[in-house]
């Protein structure tokens, strides 16, 4: 009798079906959520419906035929009222994805309709991929191909007997055969017995030939730059943290720096120049006004006006040797780019809309970026403790006794300006912007310490003085804006600057790493003699010494060996090999494919002549008795391998795997543990167990006799253990 | 893939590549629905990539080209060690249900093979053999347009779905059943075998070289027999039916091809220096030969001369399974004894591809001899058989 392995049948294959369509539209749902489009609620709804449809085939039966005929106008009604009224696209089709999906997800399906899960649930994924350039994405893309793979091929095996032509779909209402007897414990014990390991090993095997396929084509697909680029993100608006707008309230910083989340990651092309303490310059605020900072119009209008383009010449030459800084900007963080100080060019991935000053070193988007953003910054000083300003210096000789806002403007009443002037005087006299910022810190740090939950002092008046009068802790912001406002009330120009203080150095991907809890407000005041910028932060602790350090000393101090440092190294490896390919990138990859080539050449043709030059010292040795006898067993274990297979005889290794996956002979084997028969009934259970399949006796005749000779056993023992009692 | 198992083609990557610029017969490989949405799709997402410089995008499209790869690769391995047989079941009748069975093997070590389905087709041979070679590049496109569509309609078609996995070393049978419409010589084949493995993208027909060609014979048909009708006293010219020969030995006649050897009598055969063979009583009670005529004269409709082979076959049989089968013979050629049952196949095959002879009369064919059965038209359409001159059965 020849056994056959087991298979699914047509119902197990639809209920496969079934399971995978809706695993595929469950994980493309899942990515709405964090797409940031306000759309979770749909999401949700879509998530929730497919899942409970999934877990019980049998209800799309149930689902009244009124809704499958009012399904597609009132999906359609939806989304064109949708676009009418939030006027956004993306997010328009992006819910009608969803409406589709949910639809598909609780009525039974045919082959277009999964071909069409397929398509949705792939527009979703890559949509979300590209506005959040997530390494989530890689790693959804990955088991959306692998499940979607999976169903398609369920799908031509089950309509593989109508010759690819998808079978009828049930009767609206009528629950099919395959849905009616449904069982989740059943289709996954059957799975586990129709599974061979080699098949899966060979579909895992292929799987990751189809990674490794895909890479190799991400490489080698040919990239030309477009200028007249689609931008994706344009569909979708954004907002970002308020602390980095170009208006701040006290505090906003503050909760900022409670987010542990990464803001960007910075490459340093020679790490030898990497400073210990960095400070990525983002806003400039310099008008004061009830208790908060913003831009000015008359800085606004520094900034120029807008351009497009790929790359930003600022015209200043930093001279040769400066290094490469790539950054890594998340989503969510700000339109303005961190940056150190002037910089030669700052180039983009593709064509951008911003906005410029080369004197306030600021670079400002037009949106918030959808997605990461990623810039290359040529020519950076990396030490922005002054900041050259000719503009301002121009302007500051020319002043007259009434002319624009020169950063002096203190929008106070004149109480506080009193209250100002008397603060002013218990810093005592200083002569020069950088003499008084001195002092002005060290009072400031004798009188209140640092508080990341601060406390205004009640009374009138403006809050900042309020809390400068008083010995109340502060945070960052504060200290900055009363450093602002001492040197403005002494005559000196000041400004606020947010951004980020620090980071650390990943020890893994070497890189700056820079998180949201990094957020910084700092000073920075005028110094005529210098005709630059001074930075001046209340809050540094660190020694100057310290601060001007660089690249290994400095990175030592920065050193981030963390489990969370790993996993953010796999971030950077994504933005760096993935995100940010280019043309650039790939004319160095294949540069290096060819030098790795041209020298692995090299090292195998030396390695041959080495080899060969030792052989023949060898072979010129004295050929004695062990030297033989090691050769002729060399040659004995070769000619055995090479017969063992030519022969196929290797075979004999796989240790009898072919009878192990086979049901009936386990089945056989459990009876010759359990019983100790008589001889004739475990002859035939071991030539069951072990004998070829046609000379079987009938299985089920013997498993019959083995459990009446097991219950026979039984019997005996508990009368005796009874008598015994 | 290989029809013969174990058997490695010659040259199999220059017919691969010669393959790609000319295929061969049957073999196509056409977008399913599946396929062209995976074809808009990749042209979409790239289109969509260079625009965009996203390399999200980048790396969807080259999931879907990898994807296409893998299922490229996946049907070469369906298809890989994959052995088939065609085997037609003898006899073919016209007008009945024939069953050709393919018997197939997957060589592979531990893959299955799923989802194939197999493409026959029979198609009749041209009686008349090869005519004038026309090309249709001369040739009105009508008249091209005609022939094509005859030869189209003639040809019977059938596809068989492999609905089961088959798995690693395993053997299955996929029957056909076709219906020949007449006799003659049909060629039965393999047109191809198909798959949509392994993601429904594309439909690969492979074209394959199998085929059968058999003889198909007459229908047989319903006559009415006629009594009174027996055939007389053999005069020593009957041979025997069959291999019994019970009764009282009757005569003594020369030795023919196809005679029985036991049947040879040694002592009389020494002595007149020539075999000679033993007739018996029994053998030749009522027993005839059949003579077919097919001469254009005596069969002027061709409907006619159909029903007249018919109505020989099916007598023929019948005769023989009574026992009372003696000869056959056709037209001026040599009569064969049919003792056996390969003698009335080879008679029947014989019967599959006659036609009606040019001319009039044919030679030697001017009187048949006694006890045997002649066929002559009746009215319009029926046709009747004669022994000695009597009607013994019409149609």
């Amino acid at each position: 009798m020849e056994t056959r392995p087991p298979q699914l049948s047509l119902d197990e294959l639809q209920l496969v079906r079934w399971l995978l369509g809706g695993l595929l539209m469950a994980l493309s749902v899942a990515t709405v959520f964090y797409l940031d489009i306000n759309s979770e609620a749909m999401a949700a709804v879509a998530l929730l419906g497919v899942l409970v449809a999934l877990a019980n085939p049998r209800l799309p039966a149930r689902v009244h035929h009124w809704v499958h005929r009012l399904a597609f106008p009132a999906i359609v009604a939806f989304f064109v009222l949708d676009l009418r009224f939030t006027g956004q696209l993306l997010p328009a089709i992006v819910r009608l994805d969803l409406m589709l999906l949910l639809y598909r997800g609780i009525s039974y399906r045919a082959r277009r309709d999964d071909l069409q899960i397929v398509v949705l649930g792939l527009f979703l994924i890559v949509v979300a991929g590209v506005l959040t350039v997530s390494l989530l994405f890689a790693a959804q893309i990955l088991v959306f191909t692998a499940c979607a793979l999976c169903l398609l091929m369920v799908v031509t095996i089950a309509d593989s007997g109508e010759g690819g032509m998808s079978p009828k779909l049930a009767v609206r209402g009528v629950v099919p055969p395959w849905a009616a007897h449904a069982e989740w414990r059943r289709l996954l014990r059957r799975l586990w017995e129709v599974s061979d390991w080699r098949l899966l090993a060979s579909a895992a095997g292929l799987f990751v030939g189809v990674v490794v396929v895909s890479g190799l084509l991400f490489l080698a697909i040919p990239r030309f730059q477009l200028e007249n680029s689609l931008f994706l993100e344009r569909f979708v608006t954004r907002k970002a943290m308020t602390g980095f707008n170009d208006s701040i309230k006290f505090g906003d910083i503050t909760e900022i720096t409670q987010d542990d989340s990464v803001a960007f990651n910075v490459d340093l092309s020679d790490p030898a120049q990497a400073p210990a303490q960095p400070y990525w310059r983002m806003v400039v605020l310099d008008e004061y006004k009830n208790g908060g900072f913003k831009l000015s119009a008359a800085l606004r209008s520094e900034l120029g006006r807008e351009h497009t383009s790929a790359n930003i010449q600022s015209g200043v030459n930093t001279g040769r040797g400066a290094p490469t800084w790539t950054f890594y900007v998340e989503t969510g963080v700000s339109r303005y780019l961190p940056i150190l100080g002037r910089f030669e060019t700052l180039r983009f991935r593709e064509a951008q809309n911003y906005r410029f000053s080369r004197d306030l070193s600021i670079v400002a988007l037009r949106d918030e970026p959808a997605s990461m953003t990623a810039y290359r910054v040529e020519g950076m000083q990396a030490d922005s403790s002054s900041l050259r300003d000719p503009f301002f210096a121009a302007r500051w000789r020319s002043r007259g006794p009434v002319g624009p806002p020169l950063q002096l403007g203190l929008q106070l009443s004149d109480p506080d300006k009193a209250v100002l002037a008397r603060l002013d005087s218990e810093i005592g006299p200083t002569v020069g912007a950088k003499e008084f910022a001195a002092k002005a810190i060290d009072w400031l740090r004798a009188k209140h310490r640092y508080s990341l939950s601060p406390h205004f002092p009640d009374g009138a008046g403006d809050p900042l003085v309020r809390w400068m009068a008083s010995s109340e802790p502060g945070h960052c912001e504060l200290f900055a804006g009363a450093l602002v406002l001492l040197a403005r009330s002494e005559g000196i120009p000041a400004r606020v600057v947010t951004g980020f203080k620090g980071g650390t150095w990943n020890a893994y991907s070497g890189n700056y790493t820079i998180r949201n809890s990094d957020a910084h407000a700092w000073a920075e005041v005028w110094d005529a003699p210098s005709a630059s910028w001074l930075r001046e932060d209340p809050l540094a602790v660190a020694a100057a010494s310290a601060a001007k350090e660089k690249g290994d000393a400095a990175i030592a101090g920065l050193m981030d060996r963390s489990w969370s440092a790993r996993l953010n190294s796999l971030r950077v490896f994504w933005y760096r090999r993935i995100v940010n390919f280019d043309q650039q990138s790939q004319a160095e990859t294949l540069n290096a494919v060819k030098e790795a080539t041209g020298s692995s050449g090299k090292w195998l043709r030396s390695a041959i002549a080495d080899a060969l030059a030792r052989a023949k010292v060898w072979a010129r040795g004295p050929w004695d008795g062990p030297r033989i006898a090691e050769v002729g067993a060399v040659l004995v274990l070769v000619g055995l391998v090479s017969r063992l297979l030519a022969t196929g005889r290797w075979r004999l290794v796989t240790f009898g795997a072919r009878g192990k996956g086979d049901p009936i002979r386990r089945e056989a084997g459990r009876w010759l543990q359990r019983i100790d028969g008589p001889r004739a009934l475990r002859a035939d259970l071991e030539r069951i167990r072990f004998g070829p399949a046609p000379s079987w006796p009938r299985p089920t005749d013997v498993f019959g006799r083995a459990r009446r000779a097991a219950a026979s056993s039984r019997r005996p023992a508990r009368a005796s253990s009874q008598s015994t009692s | 893939m290989n029809p013969v198992p174990g058997k490695r083609p010659r040259h199999l990557w220059r017919r691969m590549l010669w393959g790609l610029v000319w295929p061969r017969r049957f073999e196509r490989t056409q977008p399913t629905i599946s396929g062209v949405v995976l074809i808009g799709l990749s042209m979409g997402i790239g289109t969509a990539a260079y625009n965009s410089a996203s390399n999200i995008l980048f790396i969807a499209l080259a999931l879907l080209l990898a994807c296409l790869i893998l299922s490229g690769v996946l049907a070469w391995l369906n298809l890989r060690g994959l052995a088939w047989q065609l085997e037609v079941q003898p006899p073919l009748r016209a007008g009945q249900p024939a069953e050709v069975s393919l018997e197939l093997s997957n060589g592979k070590k531990f893959l299955p093979t799923y989802a194939l389905w197999f493409e026959f087709a029979a198609a009749p041979r041209d009686r008349l053999g090869p005519g004038r070679p026309e090309s249709t590049i001369t040739a009105k496109g009508i008249d091209v347009w005609a022939a094509l569509k005859k030869a189209e309609s003639e040809q019977l078609r059938g596809t068989v779905h492999l609905r089961t996995r088959l798995d690693p070393g395993a053997r299955t049978r996929l029957d056909w059943m076709f219906t020949p419409a007449k006799r003659g010589r049909v060629r039965v084949e393999l047109r191809g075998v198909g798959s949509l493995f392994p993601f429904g993208f594309l439909r690969k027909l492979t074209g394959t070289d199998l085929s059968r060609e058999v003889p198909v014979w007459p229908a047989p048909v319903e006559y009415r027999r006629l009594a009174g009708a027996t055939p007389r006293r053999p005069q020593g010219e009957l041979r025997n039916a069959s291999v019994g020969h019970e009764g009282e030995m009757i005569a003594l006649r020369s030795y023919e091809s196809g005679d029985s050897h036991r049947l040879i009598h040694w002592k009389a055969s020494a002595r007149k220096r020539r075999l000679l063979i033993r007739q018996f009583s029994s053998q030749n009670s009522d027993a005839c030969s059949i003579w077919v005529r097919t001469d254009q004269g005596l069969w002027g409709s061709p409907e006619q001369f159909e029903t007249m082979v018919s109505l020989a076959a099916t007598l023929a049989q019948d005769l023989f399974r009574a026992g009372r089968l003696q000869s056959t013979a056709i037209d001026a050629g040599q009569p064969v004894a049919t003792k056996r049952l390969a003698d009335l196949e080879s008679f029947l095959d014989r019967l599959s591809e006659i036609e009606r002879a040019e001319g009039g009369a044919v030679p030697g064919q001017a009187r048949p001899r006694m006890n045997v059965m002649v066929f002559e038209p009746e009215g319009s359409r029926g046709v009747a058989a004669y022994v000695n001159g009597n009607k013994t059965a019409a149609t």
